[in-house]
């Protein structure tokens, strides 16, 4: 899914050919990894199938074009405004912790420590990230991991309200 | 660069005596950003003060640049904590009436007149923490976060060898406090300004290079990111 709404979104802020749009989806899908050239091709193929992308033919080295159509725009803002829902992406902690309370404090106490070390070190790696990406103004990638950090704040919390309640 | 060899503090509490610092040895070097961290009590601000000249250690030797705080006499030492050592504080400890612009000048010259050829060094600070616009505003006037800039460029004006920081960030909002810390961090790397912050907060000491963890007057361990297991410590030192 997010390849076909990355393609979609590059194509509307200009025309690309293949190669083009594998650099700027790398990029904007960011932290994720890279795709693999064959996956961009054969979304390119349903896309304009379903006419929301065009190819207007080839560029001056021989490389084909394409082109957003207005459909793919419109089905591009539907996508974009739709508010994401809370999908627990940490439905497997929360599970985990509620069997280890089942079992037995012992090994709820030791989750929450391991779950907590694990958080301190993402915090401290991804502030040091932070700290570069403020250096490289890169704004876009700031917000994210400031985004992530947020998410790691809230999680060491409730982790500590846990642990304070377990006494 | 900073050497605290062999440190040790004592207060009277009433007829009893305490040892706050309990023989601290420690090390930092020109360009750094060093985050403290540590219990309540232990001894943090009580460290800083020490570095910073504003108290003297009971026992021990502090050296800032190759130079003896406890050799300088009372006024010497003034001198060299107003040209070479920048504080900023939790509650930022700023001139309530007087302007931004006075606020910042106050280090160079105590009436708050800014004297011609200071007048371009101070502009550039105040717009280095975004206050431009802001310089004839009186410091009482000024938001949480507009203060600590103040704060901060105050404690900037003398180029001073060191910056100390004694929870900066402690009375202001997560996203207010990012901004304190951005402004640090640049001038950590921008200006190669060496900076030691004590802090509570894990999330402001990601920001430093090395971090010391403090525990009932003497230095636990200090960590960095290189060494193995390091999380796993301060995770424990947290708990
Ligand atoms: N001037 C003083 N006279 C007597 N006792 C003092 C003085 N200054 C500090 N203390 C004591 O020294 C101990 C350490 O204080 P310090 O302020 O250095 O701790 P801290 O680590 O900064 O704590 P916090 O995180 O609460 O700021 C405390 O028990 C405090 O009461
Ligand atoms: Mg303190």
């Amino acid at each position: 899914m997010s390849v076909k709404y990355g393609i979609l979104t590059l194509l509307s802020v200009k025309q690309c050919h293949g190669y083009e749009l594998k650099i700027e989806l790398d990029s904007l899908l960011g932290l994720k990894g890279k795709i693999n050239p064959g996956q961009i091709y054969t979304t390119l193929d349903r896309l304009i199938r379903d006419g929301f992308v065009t190819s207007p033919g080839m560029d001056g080295e021989d490389r084909r074009l394409y082109d957003i159509h207005i459909k793919g725009k419109e089905e591009l803002n539907k996508w974009l405004i739709e508010p994401v829902a809370y999908s627990n992406t940490k439905e497997d902690f929360f599970f985990k912790w509620s069997c280890a309370r089942k079992t037995n404090s012992e090994l709820e106490k030791l989750m929450l420590t391991q779950q907590k070390e694990l958080i301190v070190k993402e915090v401290m790696e991804l502030t040091k990230l932070k700290t570069e990406l403020i250096l490289e103004g890169d704004e876009r990638r700031y917000l994210l991991v400031t985004g992530t950090l947020l998410h790691l704040e809230a999680d060491l919390t409730w982790i500590n309200q846990v642990e304070n309640r377990v006494g | 660069m900073i050497r605290v060899h062999n440190v040790t503090k004592e207060y009277m509490q009433g007829q009893e005596k305490i040892q706050v610092l309990k023989g601290v040895n420690l090390q930092i070097n020109e360009g750094e950003f060093v985050a403290v961290m540590g219990p309540s009590g232990s001894g943090k601000s009580t460290l800083l003060q020490l570095i910073g000249g504003l108290d003297l250690p009971t026992s021990g030797d502090i050296q800032i640049n190759q130079q003896s705080l406890q050799e300088m006499n009372e006024k010497k030492r003034t001198i060299f904590r107003r040209r070479h050592l920048g504080f900023v504080f939790q509650n930022y400890q700023l001139l309530p009436t007087l302007t931004v612009e006075e606020n910042i000048a106050f280090p160079i010259h105590a009436d708050g007149k800014i004297r011609k050829r200071n007048q371009r060094s101070i502009t550039n600070l105040i717009s280095e923490v975004g206050l431009k616009g802001f310089e004839k505003k009186r410091a009482n006037l000024l938001s949480g976060g507009q203060q600590q800039r103040v704060a901060i460029a105050r404690a900037l004006v003398n180029h001073p060898s060191v910056l100390l920081a004694d929870e900066p960030t402690g009375n202001l909002d997560r996203t207010i406090a990012e901004d304190i810390l951005r402004l640090l961090l640049t001038f950590n790397r921008k200006h190669n300004q060496t900076i030691v912050m004590v802090t509570h907060d894990i999330f402001a000491a990601g920001f430093a290079d090395r971090i010391i963890l403090f525990r009932d007057g003497v230095i636990e361990k200090i960590i960095s990111r290189k060494d193995e297991d390091y999380a796993k410590y301060m995770a424990h030192f947290m708990a």
